[in-house]
């Protein structure tokens, strides 16, 4: 079945491929149903954002679709293209561009909740990161993570359901909020007073993942989801009365959509499916037994050192299960959650693609047809064109960027804000027509990647030796037992090894900012070297356990004395920063990804936080990335600008705006900023270029 | 106090309770001591057996015995010998009555007082405590040391803890970068401010005022004189010998030094508990670094006075099972588990509940996880029934519906 899906992708790009570009009329009609939809509120004379002129939109598309500004290059060809072409040159080459997948990554991973810590966490996040390169169809994808059973090491989807413990009340929460922007989920404790969610249609909806069972398999080591006989989800909830309990009979509890007359949309996914159905028709399924084995237990991963004996264990193990019916227990598919998968994906169903079309509206345009976005209570603010919308992504199969270029080369994508010479109440009018648009600010993996882009930081700047600095170090030193601690705590006299031990090593202060990229491809290719990502990114239980055993080491430890000194070091300091997009996920609390608002992903119903902190400010005004990105190193393009015989500070001040801000500096801001480079340039321009990194301009978009 | 409430007195004082006493429920009267919270936060899951409510002569004591404390009929585990010396400042609760097995859940609800929610993100104590409790001075009013604190929720990224990572080690955000002179850095400062206020000026978009404030405190902290705090170089030896040369020995020590410069609320972290085996040695070397630090904290604030306005709770998610298991582990237990409290009014020296004989259910006065939080709310004259709004505009009390603050603590 996977193997079937994936080659309906190749498909499926290949027609993508050749029709991506959106047709005029339907971005056209976009912008008049919202005119006509904003009418229908009964909004009067709404004032308009001016559009944005070329570079913002630039700057803005760049952000949106690779997650990270332009570069200078990019600039110069972004401009050398004739001006009317311009935007359908950019938007193609852009959604050809590999960052769209990692940037689009983070979007499915705040709405997956995907942690790299839970069971194939990072397995997951390498599926999804690989289905948007492919570009496969949402309906597809969320029809895998509702439906997959078997492990994460042959079926990644599994994971979305891993990472719940498959437990079939959290997994109905899932659905409803995660696929169809519902909040159901309170109704699992109670029927809502408000809502019309009962208590009983949240239980029928849990029972499609009633007899999803999870176990984990002996010879692996690895947790497997299946299908059991028994219906576990039971009604009445326990605390009621009459105390017997019965099995309740799955029933999918929203309202999908009737029709007398097959409407177009439908009759477009139609024949496109029919299309890509018939170039499938010569593939054949093939599943094989051995495969089956080879992919669930042959690998060990653990042993590397003793592979040969992993593997005639393995081998052993292999003749033993070989009589079991593999599919049956480890993979037994389940029937209820491939019916629920049909409900939720349906076309009939608008729940579905309601959801995703407000959700990426909501993305791209800072607010969405309805708010919170996991919240639809059966009103939006703007029918028709969610309508339109919506027909328009399932009549695409579900093609989510189509979908997203559909909606950037509205006009209404490219509006700008209101400034303050606009009253605030007709500002607040003119956003929620989205007569205007709404100041965002970058996601937090785009702020970082944007100032190493800015700063040239992917690669050295510096040559070697240039940065040698002395750094002082505290170093904790072990003292000699007295011959009574000798004695009486059995305390060992200091060894050659423990002499200068250094307290912590803690060589890089600045490891908030520090990024260690996960290899996707592997992920997906091999289970060994998932086994090692996952290493990496231990268990909150391995984590546990390590400390415990660091408590043990540390018994004797504690008693032993130390004093400290202080050693100087010498190191070069110049550093590379790679991009943030590609680290298991979410990072460390303190991390500067969490600090600028990447969610925790605990728990259902957490947003990206948004708002300004002290911390964030602190982390950019003093960070290390920032201030490796505003210095001025000698392999940069800029160097040569401020120094030497090509000194041209006018144009060195022009590259420093274009680079940081996508625009030209005003009058103004270019005498300013010959001010701040005075008769030191090359610091000078480090200063304006910090300045121009830590400004509202930079982190939030045109 | 909300409407619902009143009424709720108003029916209750026709039933014959009397009015002051409802008030006094509802927070109106509360203690109004203490100023500071130290949160000492015990991530795992913390033996109430081999802590606070010790079980002698019982075949779940495991291998520690009870010793007596400098409380008058108040035994703790034998592995707390320095704190058992400042008993008489202590009060425990034995009979906390936890609904939540799962670390996650049970972190939640012990941080927050509610349960999880796919709605919302509820704020934890700190959160709470400083969004009704100003800021005093420069530093930031909740500071988390050696881990993180529950989130701000609905409160927003104002009312978080600050981070402090290592304690004693200097934190490279609270400086201009390496090479950049303090001259230099006030002139990027003064050219980003112009920069900013020009597009705060031409726009006038909210955020980008939240965001020039968040510089403007972030840069009033670098300059603060209150920053040297951090700084416990200048500690005398005997003073870090006394907390433990440990991270949490620094945390106990930096955390003291906190609130004795006014910040609120300052949580410590400690993590380790979850001792599904091998429990004993596991709590020893937990207790080698816990106890001279909770010690020498309560010992050296009683010395200042500083114990009159600070509370000091030590809790943790969950306790473990009193029964051993093959592993010599225990395992997580939630129905009965204890917490210790110091300061802020707390009278010292008593036990509050008890559990009953093997530690395994509350056998007296049985106090539900959001009691504690109501209870740290009275001491700090918090109506923990206060009525708030999240950004959505749905009404929420500050602490969930039905807790009691546990009056007889502060007797």
């Amino acid at each position: 079945m996977i193997f079937l899906r994936a080659n309906r992708s190749i498909v499926t790009l290949a027609l993508v491929c050749l029709g991506l570009a959106v047709s005029v009329e339907a971005t056209t009609v976009v912008d008049t149903k919202l005119a006509a939809d904003n009418k229908a509120r009964g909004e009067g004379e709404l004032i308009h954002g001016q559009p944005l002129d070329d570079l913002s939109y630039l700057r803005k598309a760049t952000i949106d679709v690779v997650g990270r500004i332009p570069t200078f290059s990019e600039i110069e060809q972004y401009q050398n293209w004739p001006k009317a072409k311009r935007r359908g040159l950019l938007l193609d080459r852009l959604f050809k561009d590999k960052g769209l997948a990692d940037r689009w990554t983070i979007f499915y991973a705040d709405l997956l909740r995907i942690r790299s810590r839970a069971e194939g966490g990072n397995r997951l996040l390498a599926y999804i990161h690989n289905s948007i390169e492919k570009n496969r169809p949402w309906d597809e994808i969320a029809r895998e993570l509702i439906a997959a059973s078997g492990s994460s090491g042959n079926t990644p989807s599994v994971g979305f359901l891993l990472a719940d413990d498959s437990d079939p009340m959290t997994m109905a929460g899932a659905t409803a909020q995660v696929f169809l922007g519902v909040r159901m989920a309170c109704a699992q404790c109670h029927n809502h007073p408000f809502d019309k969610w009962r208590q009983k249609q949240f239980y029928e909806l849990a029972g499609f993942f009633g007899k999803t069972k999870q176990v984990e398999n002996r010879l692996s080591k690895k947790t497997y989801v299946t299908e059991g006989d028994e219906m576990n989800v039971l009604w009445p909830p326990e605390r009621r009365k009459p105390k017997e309990r019965f099995p309740v009979d799955p029933k999918f509890p929203f309202p999908v959509e009737e029709f007398s007359v097959k409407p177009d949309y439908l009759k477009r996914l139609e024949a496109l499916r029919a299309g890509e159905a018939l170039a499938l028709t010569k593939h054949k399924e093939s599943e094989s037994l051995d495969a089956l084995i080879d992919s669930s237990g042959g690998k060990k991963g653990l042993g590397i050192g003793v592979e040969p004996v992993a593997l005639s264990v393995g081998k052993q193990s292999r003749d033993d299960i070989r009589k079991l019916d593999v599919k049956g227990d480890l993979y037994r598919k389940s029937e209820l959650r491939r019916q629920l998968a049909d409900h939720v994906t349906g076309p009939e169903n608008r729940y579905f693609a309601r959801n995703m079309v407000n959700r990426i509206w909501a993305e791209l345009m800072g607010r969405g047809f309805y708010h919170p976005v996991d919240d639809y209570q059966g009103e939006v603010t703007h029918p028709q064109t969610v309508d339109f919308l919506c027909d328009e992504f399932i009549a695409n199969g579900y093609d989510m960027n189509h979908l997203i270029r559909l909606i950037m080369e509205t006009e209404t994508y490219a509006k700008s804000t209101l400034g303050a010479e606009v009253e605030l109440a007709d500002r607040d009018n003119s956003r929620a027509a989205f007569a205007s648009g709404t100041k965002r600010r970058m996601l937090s993996e785009v702020l970082y990647d944007s100032v190493v882009v800015a700063g040239h930081l992917q690669e050295y700047k510096w040559p070697k030796g240039a940065n040698v600095r002395q750094v002082e170090r505290r170093v904790r030193v072990a003292l000699e037992p007295t011959p009574e601690e000798e004695l009486e705590l059995e305390i060992e006299p200091v060894s050659e090894g423990e002499k200068m031990k250094p307290n912590k090593p803690r060589a890089n202060p600045y490891n908030l900012e520090e990024v260690i990229s996960l290899d996707f491809d592997q992920l997906v290719k091999s289970e060994l070297d998932r086994d090692l990502g996952e290493m990496k990114a231990m268990s909150d239980r391995e984590i546990e356990a390590e400390r415990m055993a660091e408590m043990a080491r540390k018994k004797k430890s504690v008693q032993r004395r130390y004093t400290y000194e202080t050693v100087m070091e010498k190191v070069d300091d110049n550093p590379k920063f790679s991009s943030s997009m590609r680290m298991s996920t979410p990072a460390a609390p303190t991390h500067f990804l969490r600090v600028f608002g990447q969610p925790s992903r605990d728990g259902l119903g957490e947003f990206r936080e948004h708002t300004p902190s002290m911390r964030q400010a602190l982390m950019m005004l003093n960070g290390k990335v920032t201030h490796e990105a505003a210095r001025v190193g000698p392999y940069e393009p800029m160097h040569a600008l401020l120094a030497g015989n090509k000194r041209n500070l006018a144009k060195a001040i022009e590259l420093a705006y274009l680079e940081i801000l996508t625009r030209k500096p005003s009058a103004e801001e270019l005498v300013e900023a010959r001010a701040v480079l005075g008769q030191a340039p090359v610091s000078g321009m480090a200063d304006l270029r910090w300045a121009l990194l830590n400004s509202h301009e930079f982190r939030y978009l045109p | 106090m909300t409407r619902r409430r009143m009424l709720q007195a108003t029916s209750a004082s026709i039933l014959g309770m009397p009015v002051a006493k409802l008030l006094a429920a509802s927070g109106q009267a509360a203690a109004t001591k203490a100023e500071h919270v130290i949160l000492f936060w015990n991530g795992g899951g913390m033996s109430h057996v081999d802590t606070w409510d010790p079980k002698p002569g019982r075949p779940v004591q495991g291998e520690f015995s009870a010793i007596d404390t400098s409380a008058d009929g108040v035994q703790i585990s034998s592995i707390f010998p320095n704190l058992a010396k400042q008993m008489h400042h202590c009060a425990l609760v034995r009979s906390i009555a936890g609904t939540n097995g799962a670390h996650g859940r049970a972190t939640y609800e012990l941080q927050t007082s509610y349960n999880m929610d796919p709605s919302l993100i509820h704020p934890g104590l700190g959160s709470i405590v400083v969004h009704e409790k100003n800021r005093l001075g420069d530093l930031p009013a909740f500071i988390t040391i050696n881990g993180q604190a529950a989130k701000s929720g609905y409160f927003g990224q104002s009312c978080s803890a600050y981070f402090i990572g290592e304690p004693g080690e200097k934190d490279p955000y609270l400086s201009f970068p390496t090479g950049i002179t303090n001259a230099r850095g006030n002139k990027r400062l003064d050219l980003l401010a112009r920069m900013n206020a020009r597009a705060t000026g031409k726009t006038g978009v909210t955020d980008f005022k939240a965001t020039d404030s968040a510089i403007k405190e972030a840069v009033s902290l670098m300059k603060s004189p209150a920053l040297k705090v951090f700084d416990l170089d200048k500690e005398k030896p005997e003073t870090l010998a006394r907390y433990g040369d440990s991270d949490f020995g620094r945390g106990a020590l930096l955390a003291r030094k906190l609130v004795e410069t006014g910040v609120r609320f300052v949580q410590v972290n400690r993590g380790g508990f979850d001792t599904h085996s091998n429990n004993f040695p596991a709590m020893e070397n937990h207790a080698l670094e816990m106890d001279p630090a909770l010690a020498s904290l309560v010992e050296d604030l009683a010395a200042t006075g500083k114990l009159e306005s600070t509370l000091v709770l030590v809790l943790s998610e969950f306790g473990r099972t009193p029964r051993i298991n093959s592993n010599a582990g225990r395992d997580h237990h939630a129905r009965c588990f204890s917490c210790l409290m110091a300061g802020g009014g707390v009278k010292g020296g008593q036990v509050i509940g008890a559990s009953d004989k093997d530690a395994m259910e509350p056998a007296d006065r049985p106090v539900k996880p959001s009691d504690i939080h109501a209870t740290v709310c009275h001491a700090l004259g918090i109506d923990h029934e206060k009525e708030v709004y999240t950004p959505q505009d749905r009404p929420m009390i500050l602490v969930r519906e039905g807790a009691e603050p546990v009056h007889e603590l502060f007797a």
